[in-house]
């Protein structure tokens, strides 16, 4: 028979493995919904079980039902604290990406296919995504508060490479084509295999990005 | 030579004005404070951060009066100066970040008293209590809001506290500003020592707070 909290310690372990993956695994919806049952059966058996009592209830009256109460309560709680860790890893994990710049909905979308081609090749669900509608509409709200943030630091990029710079001027190599780009210079025409010496604050966007590769 | 040094090396305004110099102190200073302290510490109250950002918007000014100009001694003088600029703002970037993430880890745990709250500054508390926001409504939609009503909060302490808090007992390492004494709390015996100008010590955060914040020692 299951026990109580058997549901949380699986959300916990899968928030435990995805912090050391470099993906999001799918959400685990049914585990969710399992766990929030649980919680919900438990509460209405704390009420049943405290409804003959009027309100009145001593518990070294009838010490098995404190007792009962008591494992209930922590459950709920315990519950609780499984689901919030779950949902805060995956979060954390996607603002991760929204700092990165990288486009997280339609990444979500690419992984799918990823997987998909991959010698794993487990036919994802087809090409839903591993989000949650839930997490998406996160994503889409932290983004903006993000850029709302950086906004207001005007000469300051913020979500810029966090390594102290060494080189005003670095190499790079263009790893697909990313047009034509402006600097102080001139333009510079970026086509795929060719190789420039820019100034780093130029690029480093295209760099995040994965358009070009930083060299030496 | 540490980054002071180098930072000093490649500053044109060294020698002409100690103004800029100090704010460059302080900025790193607060850098490194920030990033080594377990705790978030307060925001610098005496308007650093818009002296930095005049100084910043200045010199990007200079570098764009100056790339009009072909003569090679300009040109060099620009790359120092470029250069001086992407380490300013590597400077204020690592900084802010630093504070975003110990922000984002414990959110709850500093809007919840006035005192801890007064360590953000303006923007942050405003991006804080957004994202707080953002994150209640978030577990409110994907499980919260079919939980029975009383445990619907994020922030209640029966049975198990939701509010997560740093930890203040993890060691940093310090240096001694002057001559004090140093008192910590080990596992078995607490120890204290006189500590001279300049030594480095390391210890609980708990303990070297007061040190710290009346100036005689700094975080290294």
């Amino acid at each position: 028979m299951p026990m109580y909290g058997d549901q949380g310690n699986k959300l916990v372990q899968h928030a435990k493995r995805m912090q050391n993956l470099a993906h999001l695994p799918p959400y685990q919806t049914e585990l969710v919904r399992a766990v929030t049952r649980e919680v919900r059966d438990l509460d209405k058996d704390v009420a049943s079980l405290l409804e003959p009592f009027q309100g009145s209830f001593d518990p070294s009256a009838d010490q098995s039902t404190a007792c009962t109460l008591l494992v209930n309560h922590l459950s709920m709680r315990r519950n609780k604290r499984c689901l919030l860790a779950y949902h805060r890893t995956r979060t954390d994990k996607l603002e991760e990406l929204v700092w990165n710049g990288s486009d997280v909905l339609d990444l979500a979308g690419q992984q799918a296919g990823g997987v998909a081609n991959g010698a794993a090749a487990t036919v994802d669900s087809g090409a839903s995504s591993s989000l949650s509608p839930q997490e998406e509409d996160y994503v889409r709200q932290f983004g903006d508060l993000l850029a709302a943030y950086k906004g207001q630091w005007t000469d300051i990029d913020l979500t810029g490479s966090l390594e102290p710079p060494r080189d005003l001027f670095i190499d790079v190599r263009v790893l697909k084509d990313a047009g034509e780009i402006q600097t102080e210079y001139g333009a510079i025409n970026l086509t795929k295999n060719s190789q420039f010496y820019v100034r780093q604050g130029d690029v480093e966007r295209l760099i995040a990005q994965g358009y070009l590769q930083k060299l030496g | 030579m540490d980054i002071d040094d180098i930072l000093r090396e490649v500053d044109p305004t060294f020698h002409a004005v100690p103004q800029e110099k100090r704010s460059l102190q302080e900025l790193t200073r607060a850098w490194i404070a920030e990033r080594s302290a377990p705790e978030l510490l307060p925001w610098p109250a005496d308007g650093l951060f818009e002296r930095v950002n005049g100084s910043i918007k200045r010199q990007i000014e200079k570098v764009e009066e100056m790339t009009g100009d072909m003569d090679p001694k300009t040109n060099f003088a620009l790359i120092v100066i470029q250069t001086e600029l992407e380490r300013f703002k590597y400077l204020i970037r690592s900084y802010l970040r630093a504070r975003i993430s110990k922000i984002d880890k414990h959110t709850l745990h500093y809007l919840s008293t006035d005192a801890l709250r007064s360590r953000l500054s303006e923007m942050e508390l405003a991006y804080a209590t957004r994202h707080q926001a953002l994150l209640h409504n978030h577990y409110l939609s994907s499980f919260l809001s079919s939980f029975p009503s009383g445990l619907q909060n994020l922030n209640d302490s029966a049975g198990i506290n939701m509010v997560e808090s740093p930890d203040l007992e993890s060691a940093v390492f310090i240096r001694l500003l002057k001559d004090t004494l140093v008192e910590g709390r080990g596992v078995d015996s607490d120890g204290a020592m006189d500590g001279r100008e300049s030594d480095i010590v390391i210890l609980r955060w708990a303990d070297a707070k007061p040190l710290v914040e009346n100036g005689s020692a700094e975080l290294v």
